[in-house]
């Protein structure tokens, strides 16, 4: 009984809720059996079969500006991550799964949200900020463990994000050079635990055996490389 | 009617008009607004938004150097019914779209007196909020949109100097949905998220620029 009133109070919470703050959508992810790594569907096609223009880019990334900066370079305390530069697929591929749920991130949605951005705004943000300059000021680690964090890139991340950090366009892999510190670390963090709904299988199994200290090690590393 | 009592003062209607079609012509020739939309404002709006869209209440916005995209849009809105406010609602019947531009464009081009702050107490903490927002709740800074110095654009209103109780009415409207003709619905996600500390604070940062 009290497990029902628990379970009736919940559903009355949820449907009362008010305010005009949607809730981001749920879908299937990493954690679901026949996932697939950034399977395409309808509106991820659109904004990459789409023509982007960066001058149209550069207004709509104006609802952006308030978290990402107005030049894009995020916060070096890793809560927004810096945009400028990054591949436009990337970028295409993480602002369409967030707003079909595949990545979750709540604060963010109501901005990327279909009444907030058109997929053909979302092509033109991505190459507006692929031309983005990238400064070297990115938030950077301690610096006390370069040495394990330049082992474990060669060994396990140069084949994918490339030996200067420079990811791979074509196969969406992100740029992580110029990346915060700080963003690295958590985004890598979500990732091994899980977290990270959207991830590649790979990345995941890869990063799988290290252990936090390890990651703070190659992320610190990563955030050195000359972007 | 051949005036009216405003704040003590008898004025009279074409004392007024010919005040503003004064301050037009300091400004030059604007195109896109006409005498007609100086006397509309003269007439009618000064009531409440004061001369020049000056309004010297707190709860009425000032209208002047707001920009005439966010005016029209605002004015087609009200006539439309998508906006909605008690004290517009009887005026609705005095203009009409036809009108619009021509307003909208006249108090875009009036100059905006400096803003009032109340308690200089909170500027600090609006100022943070206006720049960088609320990390931990999702607040976005105000200036991704607005612009730096609260001046806005084509596409986001002018908050700089504007009345503090009525930047925080708007924020509250918005929150609670009173208010829901923002684009994308991108404030109402926005003021959802602020206290009303934050608010307050906010609302005498931006009344503080110019």
């Amino acid at each position: 009984m009290k497990k029902h009133l628990f379970i009736l109070s919940l559903l009355l919470a949820a449907a009362t809720q008010t305010g005009a703050e949607e809730n981001q959508p749920h879908a299937a992810g990493i954690e679901s059996d026949g996932y697939v790594w950034n399977a395409m569907y309808a509106e991820k096609l659109q904004a990459l079969s789409a023509r982007g223009d960066a001058l149209r880019g550069e207004i709509a990334f104006e609802i952006c500006q308030g978290c990402h900066r107005a030049t894009a370079l995020g916060r070096p305390d890793g809560s927004y991550p810096r945009l400028a530069g990054q591949h436009a697929t990337v970028l295409i591929k993480q602002m369409t799964d967030v707003r079909a749920g595949r990545r979750d991130n709540k604060k963010m949605f109501p901005f990327i949200d279909k009444h907030a951005v058109t997929p053909q705004e979302i092509a033109d943000i991505a190459v507006y900020l692929q031309a983005l300059p990238v400064p070297p000021d990115n938030g950077k680690g301690d610096g006390n463990n370069l040495a394990r964090g330049e082992e474990i890139y060669a060994r396990d991340c140069i084949v994918c994000h490339g030996n200067k950090g420079q990811g791979d366009s074509a196969r969406f892999y992100p740029r992580v050079s110029g990346q915060h510190y700080k963003y690295l670390l958590r985004e890598s963090i979500l990732i091994r635990n899980g977290d990270r709904r959207n991830a590649n299988p790979d990345m995941v199994s890869t990063i799988k055996p290290y252990d936090d200290k390890d990651l703070q090690a190659v992320a610190d590393y990563m955030s050195r490389f000359a972007p | 009617m051949s005036g009216c009592d405003f704040w003590g003062t008898n004025v009279k209607r074409h004392q007024i008009t010919r005040a503003c079609l004064f301050i037009g012509a300091l400004f030059g020739a604007t195109p896109g607004w006409s005498a007609d939309a100086g006397e509309l404002a003269g007439s009618i709006c000064m009531a409440c938004h004061g001369e020049g869209g000056n309004s010297v209440v707190p709860n009425f916005p000032k209208l002047s150097g707001q920009h005439a995209t966010y005016l029209e849009k605002q004015l087609n809105e009200f006539l439309s019914g998508k906006r909605r406010n008690d004290v517009m609602a009887p005026i609705l019947d005095s203009f009409s779209k036809q009108d619009v531009p021509a307003l909208a464009a006249w108090y875009a081009a009036q100059k905006p007196t400096p803003g009032t702050v109340g308690d200089p107490g909170l500027l600090a903490a609006g100022k943070a909020i206006y720049e960088d927002g609320n990390v931990e709740t999702g607040v976005p800074g105000c200036m991704g949109c607005h612009q730096p110095r609260a001046q806005g654009n084509a596409r986001y209103p002018r908050l700089a100097g504007q009345h503090q109780a009525y930047t925080l009415q708007q924020m509250n409207d918005f929150k609670s949905g009173v208010r829901d003709n923002d684009k994308g619905k991108v404030m109402r996600a926005v003021a959802e998220r602020m206290t009303e500390q934050e608010m307050q604070a906010v609302a005498e940062y931006m009344a503080s620029l110019q």
